[in-house]
């Protein structure tokens, strides 16, 4: 109860926080906030199948058809945006359910290359489609997002949009996963002929998790196309699907706020590098390397690092005042080990 | 589609299947082994290419020479990693798959200030056009498929008729036991990862003088041999030689037909199709 009024509160104070600093951050870091809350919406909304332990690197594919459609949508139907957004939604989680029944059969790294194949086929689909898509010459012109008839025009009221877009989200993945069909989908994401053999129809629970993560991707769309204002199909390419993937492990893939963690960490880290032309380009450099140190010496992501590093001091703590001496003699060192012959 | 237009295609499809087989080979080979996909494999063919383009565009080195540089140079890189990432990570899938994603990332990515943004060709290195049944098919085109042949060959013997081949082999069965009968796991890995590694590079030098290069141009074959390996089933050799043969051929007809992207859009919708009614691919052994 102690630790749960202390999670609220913190909660509470980051969300003061960004509110207070996309007040007063002007259009540059609200800009900046938007794309990380998208990326955060994204990113947790992989983790539902990460669950069930599907590796999925197709995520963007349903992110870009939630975008195209609720941009064409607003664009050429004049559909406000509320309805836009959940037209696209709708249909990237129809996408994926059409997508995702055959293939949710396969396992670990065979579904991880179908889902490859699902963020291609709907790029060429995309790209071939000019007389919808306008394909490579981009979509642009795309109407900003507006509440109740409200357009919002600056980039500071976008950004509050995002941020209350991600709230909600949030709250929804968080009490599907804390609730008992978070629990069938932890369970089958640690053994899955367990779960089937308790009677937990498998397929269907998997297709379930992965149609909820298809429409919280398509929003995570539909609010980036209205709020970046232009489509252009490799952005959705397989180089984004990765990221989202990589959130969650650089998070921590082990905990709810993993995602949220390493979306917010690694859409932030390339700001170290604005400004100046020439450090630009190592912008990427330094994301992989960020990548590689933490999948190699973090496993748990960095959601671990805070009680890692405590349990350092801890341990240091408690060893400074015992002057016992390092160096054992052998008698003891077998003592300790056994006897190397018995 | 006339029928010279027809034989010119099949011929340039078997040319293209030929790199693609080189660069599934290796992914099929390591998957078969370690349950790893090789995400590297795209970087490491720009890699190959661009080898090519320094030591032999630039400083004049003989191209058989500067391909077996690659061929070298790149399967050390697969010791590297091997011994970095992958052994540290003891075998768990996933990071180990993130890992590979990131060393990816990191050397596409240091590939623009190393070798500059603009785009890089690689001078032809068989000239003139060789008539078949009336068709005329570019020298460059046609060397590929002897080359890949002879590739493929040498890795057939290597994995048949080798002591280190029948490691593989015994790894690819059971590790453990393999473990158990002597065979040295680490040391097989790592040369698994020199053997895929060495092929993509030789796919890369292969193709370098036929197209420009650009540190993302792995990319695209990347996702061809993912194709190729989920058609020929995961792990199996002459999945992805099958797999190869046929992607080739789609790839080159289906494309002189309707265009590039329609082409590669086939390509994944056949694989979708094919999940539904054979999830193991034609070769596959498990799901």
């Amino acid at each position: 109860m102690k630790s749960k009024i202390r999670t609220v509160t913190l909660l509470a104070v980051v969300l003061l926080a960004l509110l207070l600093f996309i007040a007063l951050g002007g259009n540059y870091y609200a800009h900046l906030l938007a794309l990380v809350f998208t990326n955060v919406i994204l990113a947790s909304s992989l983790r539902l199948s990460i669950l069930c332990g599907q590796l999925n690197i197709g995520h963007s594919a349903f992110m870009s058809v939630g975008a195209y459609t609720s941009a064409l949508l607003a664009k050429n139907l004049g559909v406000p945006f509320e309805l836009s957004l959940l037209g696209g939604a709708l249909l990237a989680t129809v996408v994926g359910i059409v997508m995702g029944y055959p293939s949710l059969r396969l396992r670990g790294v065979y579904f991880a290359m179908v889902t490859v194949a699902f963020v291609e086929a709907i790029r060429l689909i995309v790209q071939i489609w000019v007389s919808l898509t306008r394909g490579m010459s981009g979509l642009s012109g795309i109407p900003k997002p507006s509440l109740l008839g409200m357009v919002l025009t600056t980039k500071t009221d976008q950004c509050y949009l995002a941020l209350g877009l991600m709230v909600v989200i949030l709250l929804i993945l968080y009490k599907l996963e804390y609730s008992r069909l978070g629990l069938i989908w932890k369970s089958i994401g640690m053994a899955d002929n367990l779960a089937l053999s308790l009677g937990v129809n498998v397929a269907a629970y998997k297709l379930l998790a992965f149609a909820i993560g298809c429409f919280f991707a398509g929003v995570a769309g539909a609010f980036y196309a209205h709020f970046v204002r232009f489509l252009f199909p490799p952005t959705f390419d397989f180089l984004m699907a990765t990221n989202i993937l990589v959130y969650n492990y650089v998070g921590g893939r082990g905990h709810f706020w993993g995602p949220i963690v390493g979306a917010a960490f690694l859409s932030w880290l390339p700001e170290i590098f604005r400004g100046s032309e020439a450090t630009r380009q190592y912008e990427t450099i330094f994301f992989a390397i960020t990548m590689l140190l933490t999948i190699l010496f973090l496993p748990g992501g960095l959601i671990t690092l805070p009680g890692k590093l405590s349990d350092l001091f801890r341990r240091r703590a408690e060893s400074v005042p015992s002057s016992a001496p390092t160096v054992m003699t052998p008698g003891q060192r077998v003592a300790i080990q056994g006897n190397p012959k018995g | 589609m006339t029928l010279a237009l027809l034989i010119q295609s099949m011929v340039i499809g078997l040319s293209l299947g030929s790199i693609y087989i080189l660069m599934a080979l290796g992914l099929t080979l390591m998957f078969g082994m370690m349950h790893i996909i090789n995400f590297t494999h795209g970087a490491v063919y720009m890699l190959g290419a661009f080898v090519i383009y320094y030591f032999f565009g630039q400083w004049g080195v003989p191209y058989v020479l500067a391909f077996f540089l690659a061929m070298i140079l790149l399967g050390a890189f697969g010791f590297v990693i091997e011994r970095c990432i992958y052994r540290p990570i003891k075998g768990g899938i996933e990071p180990t798959l993130v890992a590979l994603i990131a060393v990816t990332t990191f050397v596409q990515a240091i590939g623009y200030p190393v070798f500059g943004t603009l785009d890089k060709h690689v001078p032809t290195v068989f000239h003139g056009m060789y008539s078949i049944l009336g068709v005329g098919i570019s020298a460059e085109r046609l060397m590929i498929i002897p080359i890949a042949i002879v590739l493929v060959l040498g890795l057939y013997l290597f994995i048949n008729k080798t002591k280190m081949g029948a490691a593989m082999r015994a790894i690819e069965q059971d590790k453990e036991a393999a473990a158990l009968q002597g065979v040295n796991v680490n040391v097989v890995n790592a040369l698994a990862f020199g053997v895929g590694f060495a092929l993509a590079a030789a796919s890369g030098a292969l193709m370098a003088p036929i197209f420009k290069l650009d540190p993302m141009m792995g990319e695209q074959p990347l996702l061809k041999a993912f194709i190729i390996i989920i058609l020929g089933g995961l792990g199996s050799i002459p999945g992805a030689i099958l797999g190869g043969l046929i992607l080739g051929q789609i790839d080159s007809i289906v494309a002189t037909l309707l265009g590039l992207e329609p082409a590669f859009l086939l390509s994944f919708v056949f694989i979708i199709l094919l999940l539904l009614f054979k999830p193991t691919g034609l070769f596959g052994h498990e799901v």
